[in-house]
């Protein structure tokens, strides 16, 4: 492979490289080292390459293809600062219903509200609203914002109604959590069990002074217990729930299949579990520096090989 | 002030900090909820009045020391154009009717079962108190148990300002 075709698969790569932060965003290794050495290289050989042909020691149509090369240095550098020195990564939990400020972003996120029927089916919504700019509804598919991808991931909650002995309906509060109030949990914390770990949360039944601790279980973590065989394999997810008092006696352990209710420590508990998302934030290459470095490589690029092509026959001829 | 937390005192890191406080000059958010008598009722419903929400529920004691002053303010505001609005949290009807009934609570009281009014509210604890202006926007959030002077203090400049 001679010099300029090297050139050329290295401003490929580092174009790929860069838009790959925003199709495929949140990924660790582009705050790595070893994506940060590759497109270092790349541009190294790419600098050195147009310098070169710019001034005519790299064959016919160098400054074409310097320029070429310009506009993917100029992708791989809007790359190299949103990967190594752009900001972690951003998670953030809403509740459902309320709007929570997002200061990276310069914007609100508004969760939609969530019902037992909402996170079974794990469409709830989440609207991104800045100052001067439109709302955006934030689906899985990443959306560039800024200097940054957006997106949603579904993460494990339940939303819970708790009734005493007598049927009538309890209020539930969270201590621990920022959504004192919200009768759905979201898992924030994890709980580890041998080598694995599992979505954990707390909520508290304050009339009946019980404090509920609930560990979520996918389908696929239940058909791992050991069971009866020839019982068939769950679909729906469950939870273990371990209740205390408020001094920390245990009050009784069950498992609660969703949507059903379980009666424990004096109390009739439904948990219908789902998914609700959560809003991920990453940072992400320039837009116009990309675009326009892309457009100015692709451009330069097939303007110099149309030429090459066209001018051709006269080297041959000129060989005579 | 007090409020009930339940157990491990307020969770203060609210997603955004600062609980109904930070609340001020946003939009009022609305839903309309059972109202015990018969009926919905919902904040909109009263959009060109000064509304007071005051969520709360029956086993919390400090809503319950603070339901004499409501009712008084209610009695004596209500004709300025007042509306108090007690939204019971997460609990059945028949509950917080008999409640009501017990404490001589004669301001309408709602029952927000899903407790959409208090989590969209940010309240960090039970009592929590948002006032709601003329124009449909919160004017202040409060998290915990006022006194009369205190609630009187709150609504009265409102009042006056026509």
């Amino acid at each position: 492979m001679n010099a300029r075709a090297t050139a050329i698969a290295f401003a490929l790569l580092a174009i790929v490289l860069t838009v790959a932060q925003d199709v495929y965003p949140a990924r660790d290794w582009y705050h790595a080292w070893q994506y940060t050495a590759i497109l270092g290289v790349a541009l190294l050989v790419m600098a050195v390459h147009a310098w070169r042909a710019w001034r005519g020691l790299e064959g016919p149509h160098g400054k074409r293809i310097a320029l070429a090369l310009a506009g993917a240095v100029a992708v791989g550098v809007a790359g190299l600062l949103s990967g190594l020195i752009g900001p972690d990564n951003v998670t953030v939990f809403g509740t459902p219903g309320t709007v929570t400020p997002v200061p990276d972003l310069g914007a609100a996120a508004f969760f939609a509200p969530a019902d037992p029927g909402t996170l079974p089916r794990g469409d709830a919504t989440v609207t991104l609203r800045r100052r001067d700019a439109p709302a955006t509804e934030i689906g899985r598919r990443p959306t560039p914002v800024g200097l940054w991808v957006v997106f949603t991931q579904l993460r494990p909650a339940a939303y819970i109604e708790v009734r005493n002995e007598r049927g009538e309906r309890l209020t539930i509060t969270q201590p621990n959590n920022p959504s004192f109030l919200s009768p759905v949990i979201l898992f924030r914390q994890q709980q580890q069990i041998h080598d694995r770990a599992f979505p954990l949360d707390t909520f508290a039944v304050p009339a009946l002074g019980r404090i509920v601790h609930v560990l979520y279980f996918s389908p696929a973590d239940l058909a791992a217990l050991p069971h009866d065989p020839a019982t068939p394999l769950p679909t729906e997810p469950g939870a273990i729930l371990s209740v205390t008092d408020e001094a920390g006696a245990q009050q009784g352990i069950t498992l609660a299949p969703s949507g059903r209710e379980t009666d424990i420590a004096g109390m009739r508990v439904t948990l219908t579990l789902g998914t609700y998302p959560v809003l991920e934030a990453a940072s992400a290459p320039q837009p116009f520096v990309m675009l326009a470095g892309t457009v100015l490589f692709l451009i330069a690029g097939i303007w110099s090989a149309v030429l090459r092509l066209r001018c051709a026959p006269l080297r041959i001829k000129e060989e005579y | 002030m007090s409020g009930c937390y339940s157990g491990g005192g307020p969770a203060h890191s609210v997603d955004g900090g600062g609980g109904p406080a930070m609340l001020a000059g946003a939009p009022a958010v609305s839903y309309a909820i059972p109202r015990i008598g018969g009926g919905t009722d919902s904040v909109a419903a009263h959009h060109g009045s000064i509304v007071l929400m005051n969520f709360w529920a029956t086993w919390c004691p400090p809503c319950q020391e603070e339901m004499p002053a409501l009712e008084t303010l209610y009695r004596h505001d209500r004709a300025h154009g007042l509306v108090v609005l007690g939204i019971d949290q997460g609990e059945s009807a028949a509950k917080a009717a008999a409640f009501a009934k017990a404490h001589g609570v004669t301001f309408p009281i709602l029952v927000d079962a899903d407790q959409r009014y208090a989590t969209s509210y940010v309240s960090v604890g039970l009592p929590t108190t948002v006032v709601v202006g003329r124009d449909g926007h919160v004017v202040k959030g409060i998290d915990g148990a006022q006194t009369l002077a205190q609630f009187q203090a709150l609504v009265g400049p409102l009042l006056a300002a026509k």
